[in-house]
């Protein structure tokens, strides 16, 4: 029987086998899972940081609106201005927002479009015109529907070229046509003397529904 | 010289083994090829484009004073390269070649039965590759940084992000963050997916599609059941059928090269860089149908669920292609049978299918007229009605004519016709 007292005890053997199972299983679950995490964690660079600066600011109380093209970019807007659109196509002005503080025009943020245009006070619903100044409206240039600039206008109101859709600017952008979710936010606005003054941010969300 | 490569290489073997396939004739097998060919001169031209290209948006001067994104102003410069338009239009013009090349094959596939068992797998690669296509078309679409290609752009991302739930992760990651014309990530990023990891994900898809093809063997046309019923019938890889490859490669690049010469694609000129005016743009054709879907849905189809939006932009935009890739996946499970198919079938005899692929066909193109809804003032219900009804109209007009004109013929009509003479005897 010296055989016996020799010979490791086989239950106990497969209690250690099962020990030593556990313990590498347990250590390749750890590294493969630490693993994915890493990798996972390099996925986060795939979203760039977003850094804020001035020019992408959106647009806020006391901005004053500017030209945001042609030859006058960068300008103030005036009544005037705005009465000689009306006779040019389209008849009304895309503007961005200019911070008076430190005169940064806002010009990264595309939500910062906006429209700007001169219409006949009687014709505006009362809730457009409580945000508007003597017949002059802003709204959000940015269409709900698939985020275009809606710069035309047709069928005496305005016109996204993208896929037809039509909004009313007379009354709140009231949607009139075409496959748009919804208006576009208007931009409360007062005259300060010649200026465009923005009197809060937009009235909701702006930019393309979805 | 050939001794002593085939010593190293077993030349010999491999020709014996790989060369020497048989490749069945047939002028529709030639689709899958040109689509090929489109890709190869993709990939040369791109490599020419990307050495001029500079995917950034920084300001640069040019020449005569005018201040442009660097990335419009060196598509400028690629113009003014000897033979660099025609290379670029050569690069656009094979991008819709391979597009639509790839979808007449598919069409091919389908009329003929050749995506049953036990090719079904190939059939979804197939499918894989032709949305693969159309996705790096469409992040091409960008790069030249002018007026026209960022609204079309733009309408694309904000599709994307109207997936729910994901959709917003997606065009982050696609796009680099917002999509803005100042957003100085967006270029670099979509530059490195249009030249690299698609381009890397469809030569292996195509490689994967050409292995399973050639493991399985192509299948054989109908008329080599009745000329040799039961063998492989066909010429061999090499040279006969590598020879009328080559010069059908050779064609094909020089009627596209003549196409390029004369019609120079995308001019960037005529619609400068970037502003707030947007252009009246019109996607390409593979597009237009999705176009026409999205001008129809009307507005107040909107709810919401679990944070997600569905929208007209959702349903137009990612629901209808969605089913209709999932609808074009599950062909080969609903069609199933147990055997092998081994000869291709003719799409007369199939008369429900045959009509099906005509069906889904006027669908295409009346979804297609949708796109041209604000220009030729089409009301929305006649919209629905021509693109709902019409469709299915076709298919049992198609269905009924083929009845009608194979319909009583016996299947086998040489076949049937020996047998007979044989029992007679
Ligand atoms: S983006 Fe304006 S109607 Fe579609």
């Amino acid at each position: 029987m010296e055989h016996t007292e020799h010979s490791i005890d086989p239950v106990q053997e497969q209690q250690e086998h099962i020990q030593r199972r556990t313990v590498l299983q347990a250590a390749i679950g750890v590294g493969v899972g630490l693993s994915v995490l890493s990798t996972l964690y390099v996925g986060v660079g795939f979203i760039p940081k977003v850094v804020v600066t001035p020019e992408k600011e959106p647009v806020k109380a006391g901005d004053i609106l500017v030209w945001a093209q042609g030859a006058k970019a960068g300008q103030e807007i005036t009544p005037a201005d705005l009465q000689a659109a009306l006779k040019s196509d389209p008849p009304f002005i895309i503007a961005y927002p200019k911070n008076p503080e430190n005169n940064v025009v806002k010009n990264q943020l595309a939500t910062n479009t906006i429209m700007v245009m001169q219409l006949e006070p009687s014709s505006l619903s009362p809730e457009t015109a409580k945000y508007a100044a003597q017949g002059i409206v802003a709204y959000s240039a940015i269409c709900k529907h698939l985020g275009c600039t809606i710069s035309q206008w047709k069928n005496n109101v305005w016109h996204c070229p993208c896929h037809g859709g039509e909004y009313d600017p007379r009354q709140g952008a009231k949607v009139v046509a075409g496959p748009v979710p919804g208006p576009v936010p208007q931009l409360p606005i007062k005259l300060e003397g010649n200026r465009i003054v923005a009197t809060a941010g937009f009235l909701f969300k702006p930019g393309a529904d979805v | 010289m050939y001794k002593w490569l085939d010593e190293r290489l077993d030349l010999q073997r491999l020709n014996s083994k790989l060369f020497r396939k048989a490749f069945p004739v047939h002028h529709t097998f030639f689709l899958g090829e040109i689509t090929l060919f489109a890709f190869v001169v993709l990939v040369l031209t791109g490599v020419f484009l990307t050495l001029n290209y500079e995917p950034s948006i920084r300001e640069v001067t040019t020449p005569d004073g005018q201040k442009l994104p660097a990335a419009y102003a060196s598509i400028l410069y690629i113009d003014s390269l000897p033979f660099g338009a025609v290379i670029r239009s050569l690069h656009h013009w094979s991008a819709h070649i391979m597009i639509a090349a790839a979808f007449l094959h598919m069409i091919r596939i389908h009329l003929s039965g050749a995506y049953k068992k036990p090719r079904e797998l190939n059939w979804l690669v197939g499918i894989g590759l032709l949305v693969l296509a159309i996705v790096t078309a469409f992040t091409g679409y960008a790069l030249p940084f002018d007026n026209y290609a960022i609204t079309a752009t733009k309408i694309g991302y904000e599709i994307g992000a109207a997936a729910p739930w994901v959709g917003g992760l997606l065009v982050n990651i696609l796009f680099a963050g917002e999509f803005s014309n100042t957003n100085t990530q967006m270029i670099p990023r979509l530059f490195s997916i249009h030249v690299l990891w698609l381009p890397l994900t469809l030569i292996a898809l195509i490689g994967l599609h050409l292995l399973i093809m050639v493991k399985q063997k192509h299948t054989q046309p109908k008329y080599a059941e009745r000329v040799s019923p039961g063998k492989i019938l066909g010429v061999p890889a090499l040279p006969s059928q590598g020879i009328m490859a080559g010069i059908l490669f050779l064609v094909y690049v020089a009627v596209t090269t003549l196409i390029a010469g004369i019609f120079l694609a995308h001019p960037v000129q005529a619609y400068g860089p970037p502003t707030a005016n947007t252009p009246a743009v019109k996607p390409d054709w593979y597009f237009l149908w999705i176009y026409g879907i999205l001008q129809m849905i009307p507005s107040n189809w909107k709810f919401e669920l679990l944070g997600a939006t569905f929208g007209p932009q959702f349903w137009g935009g990612i629901f209808v292609p969605t089913l209709i890739i999932l609808g074009a996946a599950a062909i080969p499970f609903i069609d199933a049978q147990p055997h092998k198919q081994r000869y291709l079938e003719l799409p007369s005899q199939h008369p429900g299918r045959t009509s099906f692929v005509i069906g889904m066909l006027m669908f295409y193109i009346m979804a297609t007229l949708a796109g041209y809804k604000i220009d030729l003032n089409l009301p929305n219900a006649l919209l629905w009605v021509l693109v709902l009804f019409v469709p299915i109209l076709t298919g049992v007009v198609a269905y009924v004519i083929l009845r009608a004109f194979y319909g009583k013929a016996p299947q086998e009509p040489q076949v049937g016709g020996l047998q007979g003479s044989a029992a007679d005897d």
